[in-house]
């Protein structure tokens, strides 16, 4: 074998943590190989209805990435396809595939649908949870990428039985090849991204759920399908027994999960909670008059913003909450409608019977049988609970080298989650490929744009069905014959999915058959589109900003859903403003700036150093800037793990590391006290000491972290032995020879955190705690250790440190918020009065020592904030661009977040975030030069009064005084800074400032097309 | 508020501890979720303001003497519905039995106790004290009655003591003492599929109250001498004629007390299942065609959830379609291994605590008259006298009948005498000629 590193890397699952892997490595200069099982990528978050908590659908933003994939040069999709093993070494992998034929020649196929609808075979639609049929010949869902049609060979008439072929008569591209076979081949790269997903854990079966021959006691999953608009039942929530509205819907949560008994998943799947709240709330927007319940255990809302979420489902919505794991479901006798819960009410222990007409089954997560197979046959070690084995401190390596991981099969966890360790995971993948950087990738020549000049406008109007989203409500068909009266237009078509991949190859093709130079989009959001029909627009060689977008979904069928005729009208007034204005538009053009290639880490923990050297082993030179005196941040006062790795050991490992790194260079005790320029050219000054230090860098990450709350409650600092879970730490760290000798250990958890001033969740201190307690059993098996507790929050795999805790004696007490322990000392020491939640009688403990876990609590850094025009949310956190796909990059260019100063994470989710910052910083310094935006404020100088209210206004720098030259004095716009927001352009009284894109002769066109 | 719970820096509570060193692998007490599964599915949750968690969470917190003597330990009938549902595999009725064990042994229920003891009197091991001879005497007083009386069964047979027979045929007493033409559907049945079977002299007593009031030397002691004397007839199979407990006592007794033995030991109905499909047994649903006299079963805990499982619980549904005609069964809900004990399991027939009983029993009722059957077959002799009861109390207008009855008037053998707990719509139906 040759040691030539492969430039490549394959990605084995293609949801949404492949997807992201694939983007991140394909646009840093690496060739992916993307094997994805089923027929299209998408994966489990394509079948999800709407998402927290922006209230997006699910696929409407996650379709844009889809399209990206799909049209990738550098990304090469290998569908029905799996991975059977594995030779080589990391730099250079053979791998193993198995495809099974498609039966469609995917170059012929044009994705007509002719097929389909004259197939005589219906099969069940897995991509509804076989809630419905669909054809033997399909496509899991239209926007699926690629957009090629499959024959389900199990099912296939033809196939099965020799006879049929009614597809191959219909398919007008002779696309159809009944003698496709089955391939084995093999493809070399150079490293392996494991991300093939989890399965749902399956209810059949189990007496208990009723869940075999009960239509109306459905999984979270298929719910899911319920709501969506593009599901069964078009998002109309009904029993699918008799079709019938329900008025009571029940969720029961750990079905399938924290269960040893009827299944083997003793781990947490960690998403169920706040799904199931999230389920809750969206059936109350459709009904609100429908109650809904919720049965759990403890509820785990502890990502960020759920807390919130799951107060406002309590107080806002209604949601009843019931701790209670559920014994039964089970139907009423007879033709009686609806499911039997029977409950025990928790304050007064009487059971309580109800009926419900909808029982959600909150199923978990569980590693699929071939992939248990698969990671043996890789030799990759798994779990206890059988996913696969990482370190805290490397936790997207496998246990085999060059072998990565993302997803749930990492654990059990949601989208955010997942979307970071695709970063790190590919940022890892990558690095170890770095001379093979750019061999083997392709660049995308952009075609000449076309010159326009001169030309008479010619608009192209696509109108959007969004399935039903749109088409339900508004006339479409109506709009398009309206759109065609109107000045100018030359062409109109409507989409039933117009972000599909085969519209977006369509709409280049009119453009160019039709020398269109204008489109208009009249669809959904602008926010999560535009881009993609922009660059849609850049393949037809059309000047992208020739391109306007109408949202007649948001603005259109969602709010007027009563009034359809309306809202039809309203979309033709919107088309017809549109019009009105592109025709006025120019081609724009878009600055290019060169990308500094050094990096700014501020904060010197473990997410900043980690992210530090993630940047420095890719040859990029990092300045690190430390507030304290030494590096180490809180880590150097934690010990061990929820994996009980010693965290000192691997802490002076990575110092050591950083401090010797050539590329590294660390300010510590030093500060930022000014902050220029922007995304490819910050400049920087450093404080350090007395010395001040200008520094240059191209994109800066921010790991500022967070420190733990010193509680004024339960007596903490008026009495010696009531001390926070870091000072335990501490004791743990210098082995305080006092612990063995307690007998009695209580810990308080929730302090200061779930509080009205700080109502988020913590997340690390359940887990902390457990480590606690075992750590303290260990010293000494005989101790009394009672938890005090709300819910227990060890999400995921940490909930066997739940289970041991139990195991070995530790006593768990719940109280509510409104009726917490109390604490007095008298002559014996401790005593700790609660209400004990069965017993509903007070406990009252003598204790030696009592721990509080005390909460996480941000820096607020607004000056940071404010240097880096980057936000903060109400909590102190930094703001991510998007909670769920961009949750390491902020919306402004060039700037990342990771670590605690995102939110409270615990070791392992804090180093997967910093190589996801880092693996999103490098895909912006590969590119070495990035345009800014075309649409930006402009100025006349002849009109500037050199007022200076532009200057001040603007919120990014972009305006100041031409200091020389003509028109010295008068004011200039920096487009490079400028983020087209329009501040300066209202505000100009002299009437000079124009915003390209906006100017007032097309807004006014567009305001006198409604007056007329 | 008063009663406070006092822990800390005091001694280990003994029960807990106790328990856990008893029950294999500790029976997992510690694991509890305090998520209330087990409460939420258990008939006994709020009688004597107890539940089977609260029950297990005051175990845990050392509230021993609250625990020492409290009554609900006989109402929980040991059905271990919890343990079915329990995402942790808690053994709850195991606790309960130990704390059985916290009565001192004559302070426990007299029912229990007495019928305990009684069996203990003599070899029979027979709950109602009926001695080996009388045993014998009644068997073939009846089957004489049978050969004299009833044309065509004059080569009817009822052995006991027969070395060497295949079948080992145990008998609760309730048949013998008070109702003895209740044997002999069985003896028929037995008959007609030419089973080589025999009754013992010693150990014939099927019943096992020891089992219930805890007593786990005696437990041992009746199970040990019923299999000891199948064996050493030198039977191949230990049946029990249908009762739950009985054939419980004897399963759970082989294993828990590791009593040796190459005995099958086999409920009853799974024997019914298999001469009716291999065509020894030619029952139909002729007779049920047009009235449609509609049936619903009771599975019994001892025997489908606590032991043979599923494959009974299907059996026992082959059967009972088998002979009143599929369209005439209606199962309760929830069924199976998920049924409701019906509260007459764990001697709390015996117990003394009646007004709870019938309590506990309030959903057995209501599933049965949600099924609108007119007969809940009860393959178990507690289930058969509780849900009888049941019946009476809240006039509820459903018969309890033995699977026995019904085969035997399936296949045209029942006599007028034999139909002691049908109702008038079936006293006439298919007599034999």
């Amino acid at each position: 074998m040759s040691n030539t590193v492969i430039g490549s890397v394959m990605i084995v699952g293609g949801g949404i943590g492949g997807i992201q892997a694939a983007l991140d490595l394909a646009n840093s200069g690496y060739l992916v190989y993307m094997v994805e099982k089923t027929a299209s990528i998408g994966g489990v978050m394509s079948q999800l209805d709407k998402t927290f908590p922006t209230n997006d659908c699910s696929m409407c933003i996650m379709s844009p990435k889809l399209v990206e994939v799909g049209r990738h040069m550098n990304i090469k999709l290998i569908t029905l396809a799996e991975i059977k093993d594995v030779r080589g070494e990391k730099g250079n992998f053979e791998v193993d595939i198995f495809q099974k034929a498609r039966y469609i020649d995917m170059d012929k196929c044009i994705a007509c649908g002719a097929c389909t609808e004259k197939c005589p075979k219906k099969v069940d639609d897995v991509y509804n949870q076989k809630l419905i049929k669909r054809k033997a010949i399909y496509v899991p869902y239209p926007q699926a990428v690629p957009l090629k049609y499959a024959i389900d060979s199990e099912n296939c008439i033809k196939l099965t039985k020799g006879k049929c072929g009614t597809c191959e008569k219909t398919c007008p591209a002779k696309a159809i090849n009944y003698n496709d076979k089955d391939k084995n081949f093999s493809i070399n790269s150079g490293s392996i991204i494991l991300s093939p997903g989890f399965k749902t854990y399956d209810p059949s079966g189990k007496l208990t759920y009723s869940y075999d021959n009960n239509p109306d006691v459905v999984t979270s999953i298929e719910f899911e399908r319920l709501l969506s608009a593009s599901g069964p039942n078009k998002g109309h929530i009904v029993r699918l027994s008799d079709y019938a509205e329900p008025k009571k819907i029940a969720w029961l949560q750990c079905v399938g999960s924290r269960d040893i008994n009827t299944c083997d998943n003793g781990h947490c799947s960690s998403v169920c909670c706040m799904y199931a709240i999230k389920q809750a709330i969206i059936a109350k927007e459709h009904e609100p008059n429908l109650e809904c319940t919720i049965f759990y255990m403890d509820i785990r809302t502890h990502g960020k913003g759920f807390e919130n979420c799951y107060n406002q489902a309590k107080d806002k919505y209604g949601i009843k909450f019931i701790r209670s794991r559920v014994h039964s479901v089970f139907d009423q006798s007879g033709n009686k409608k609806g499911q039997v819960i029977n409950y025990v009410d928790e304050v007064t222990g009487k059971c309580v019977s109800d009926t419900y007409d909808i029982v959600v089954l909150s199923v978990g997560m569980e590693i699929s049988p071939d992939i248990k197979l698969l990671a043996q046959k890789l030799g990759i070690e798994l779990t206890h609970g059988s996913f696969c084995k990482t370190n805290s401190f490397d936790p997207v390596a496998t246990t085999r080298e060059g072998i990565y991981v993302c997803g749930a099969f990492q654990g059990p966890k949601d989208i955010p989650q997942s979307v970071i360790e695709a970063g790190a995971a590919a940022l890892c993948a990558g690095s170890i490929l770095a001379e093979g950087r750019n061999t083997l990738t392709e660049l995308k020549e952009m075609p000449v744009e076309r010159n326009i000049s001169g030309e008479r406008p010619r608009v192209g109007v696509f109108i959007c069905h969004c399935g039903i989203n749109i088409s339900s409500v508004i006339d479409v068909k109506d709009v398009g014959d309206y759109a065609k009266t109107l000045p100018y237009v030359e062409y109109v078509a409507d989409n039933l999915y117009s972000c599909s991949q085969d519209t977006q190859d369509n709409i280049t093709k009119v453009i160019q058959e039709k020398s269109l130079n204008r489109i208009i989009v009249a669809a959904c959001s602008p926010r999560t589109h535009e881009p993609l029909f922009q660059e849609t627009l850049l393949n037809a060689s059309l000047n992208k900003y020739m391109f306007e977008m109408v949202n007649i979904r948001n603005h259109g069928s969602w709010v007027h859903k009563d009034y359809p005729e309306k809202a039809t009208q309203k979309a033709k007034d919107l088309v017809r403003m549109a019009v009105e204005k592109v025709v006025l538009f120019e081609p724009l053009e878009e600055a290019k700036l060169e990308i500094d290639q050094n990096a700014l880490v501020i904060g010197g923990g473990i997410s900043g150093m980690t992210a530090a050297k993630a940047l420095a082993d890719q040859g990029y030179k990092v300045n690190l800037i430390e507030r304290e005196a030494i590096l180490g941040g809180n880590a150097n006062n934690l010990y061990i793990t929820a994996k009980g790795e010693v965290i000192k050991k691997e802490l002076d490992k990575l110092i050591n590391e950083v401090k010797s790194s050539k590329n590294i260079n660390v300010f510590t005790g030093a500060e930022l006290i000014k902050v220029e320029g922007f995304v490819g050219n910050f400049s920087t000054t450093i404080l350090q000491g007395d010395l001040e230090k200008n520094v240059k860098h191209g994109i800066a990450i921010i790991a500022t972290g967070a420190y733990e709350y010193k509680p004024e409650e339960y007596l903490y600092g008026k009495y010696p032995r009531v001390f926070t879970g870091i000072e335990l730490d501490k004791k743990f760290i210098s082995n305080d020879p006092f612990l063995k000798d307690v007998k009695t250990a209580v810990f308080i958890q929730c302090v200061g955190s779930r509080e009205p001033q700080r109502p988020y969740c913590s997340r690390i201190c359940c887990t902390h705690t457990m480590i606690s307690a075992l750590h303290l059993k260990e010293l000494n098996p005989d101790m009394n250790i009672f938890v005090l507790y709300r819910d227990i929050r060890t999400y995921g795999e940490k909930e066997y440190l739940y289970k041991e805790a139990r195991e070995k004696g530790v006593i768990f007490i719940r109280f509510s918020s409104d009726n917490k322990p109390k604490i007095t000392v008298n002559e014996y020491g401790l005593e700790i009065e609660v209400i004990d939640h069965i017993l509903q009688k007070p406990v009252k403990i003598k204790a030696d020592i009592l721990s509080l876990a005390s909460a996480i609590v941000p820096y607020r850094d607004e000056k940071l904030a404010q240097f880096f025009k980057v936000p903060l949310n109400d909590e102190g956190f930094f703001a991510e661009a998007h909670v769920k796909l961009a949750p390491s990059d902020f919306a402004v260019d060039g700037v990342f977040l990771c670590g605690l100063s995102h939110y409270p994470k615990p070791i392992d989710e804090s180093v997967a975030q910093s190589k996801a910052a880092a693996s999103s910083a490098t895909r912006l310094l590969a590119r070495k030069t990035i345009n800014t935006i075309g649409t930006v404020a402009q100025v006349n100088p002849v009109l500037c009064s050199s007022c200076g209210i532009c200057v001040s206004i603007c919120p990014y720098n972009a305006p100041s005084f031409k200091t020389s030259g003509h028109f010295a004095d008068k004011a200039e716009i920096n487009p490079v800074l400028c983020k087209g927001c329009g501040a300066c352009v209202a505000s100009c009284r002299s009437g000079a400032l124009t915003l390209k894109g906006f100017s007032e002769s097309q807004l006014m066109a567009m305001i006198s097309s409604t007056c007329l | 508020m008063n009663g406070a719970i006092y822990v800390g820096k005091k001694e280990k509570n003994t029960f807990m501890d106790k328990v856990k060193k008893i029950l294999p692998k500790g029976s997992n007490l510690n694991l509890c979720l305090t998520c209330g599964a087990c409460s939420s599915g258990c008939p006994a949750t709020g009688l004597e303001n107890m539940d089977p968690r609260k029950f297990l969470r005051m175990v845990s917190m050392g509230l021993d003497q609250e625990i020492e003597m409290h009554p609900w330990v006989w109402m929980c009938s040991n059905c271990q519905r919890c343990i079915y549902a329990c995402p942790m595999k808690i053994n709850i009725p195991g606790l309960v039995y130990e704390a059985r064990k916290l009565w001192p042994r004559d302070k426990r229920p007299k029912g229990i106790l007495g019928s305990c003891d009684m069996a203990l009197r003599n070899e029979s091991s027979s709950a109602m004290g009926t001695a080996e001879e009388d045993f014998k005497f009644v068997v073939e007083d009846v089957l004489n009655e049978v050969r004299e009386n009833q044309p065509g069964w004059e080569n009817l047979e009822a052995p006991v003591d027969k070395q060497g027979a295949y079948f080992f045929l145990s008998q609760n007493s309730r048949e013998p003492v008070t109702e003895p033409d209740e044997m002999v559907p069985l003896w028929k049945i037995l008959h007609i599929v030419g089973a080589d079977w025999t009754y013992s002299t010693k150990g014939w007593g099927g019943e096992n109250y020891c089992m219930f009031l805890a007593d786990d030397e005696n437990w041992k002691k009746i199970a040990k001498r019923t299999l000891d004397s199948a064996k050493d007839l030198g039977c191949k199979v230990y049946l029990n004629t249908e009762c739950g407990h009985s054939t419980f006592s004897v399963w759970m007794g082989q294993k828990k007390f590791k009593i040796e033995t190459d005995l099958e030991i086999a409920p009853m109905v799974k024997y019914y299942a298999k001469w009716i499909r291999e065509g020894k047994l030619k029952v139909n649903s002729d007779w049920n065609k047009d009235i449609k006299v509609k049936f619903t079963v009771q599975d019994p805990c001892n025997q489908i959830r606590k032991s043979f499982g599923d494959p009974l619980a299907e059996d026992l549904r082959f059967v009972v379609k088998s002979v009143v005609g599929e369209e005439n069964f209606i199962d309760m809900i929830p069924n199976r291994l998920n049924n409701y004990c019906c509260g007459g399991g764990g001697g709390a027939l015996q117990s003394g605590y009646k007004e709870q009983r019938f309590q506990y029993g309030r959903l057995k009722n209501e599933q049965i008259i949600n099924t609108g059957a007119q007969y809940v077959i009860t393959p178990c002799h507690n289930c058969h006298a509780q849900i009888h009861e049941l019946s009476e109390h809240n006039k509820g207008n459903y018969h309890s009948v033995h699977l026995w009855t019904i085969i035997a008037l399936s296949l045209e053998i029942l006599a007028e005498n034999e139909r002691a707990y049908l109702g008038p719509d079936l006293v006439e139906v298919n007599l034999p000629n």
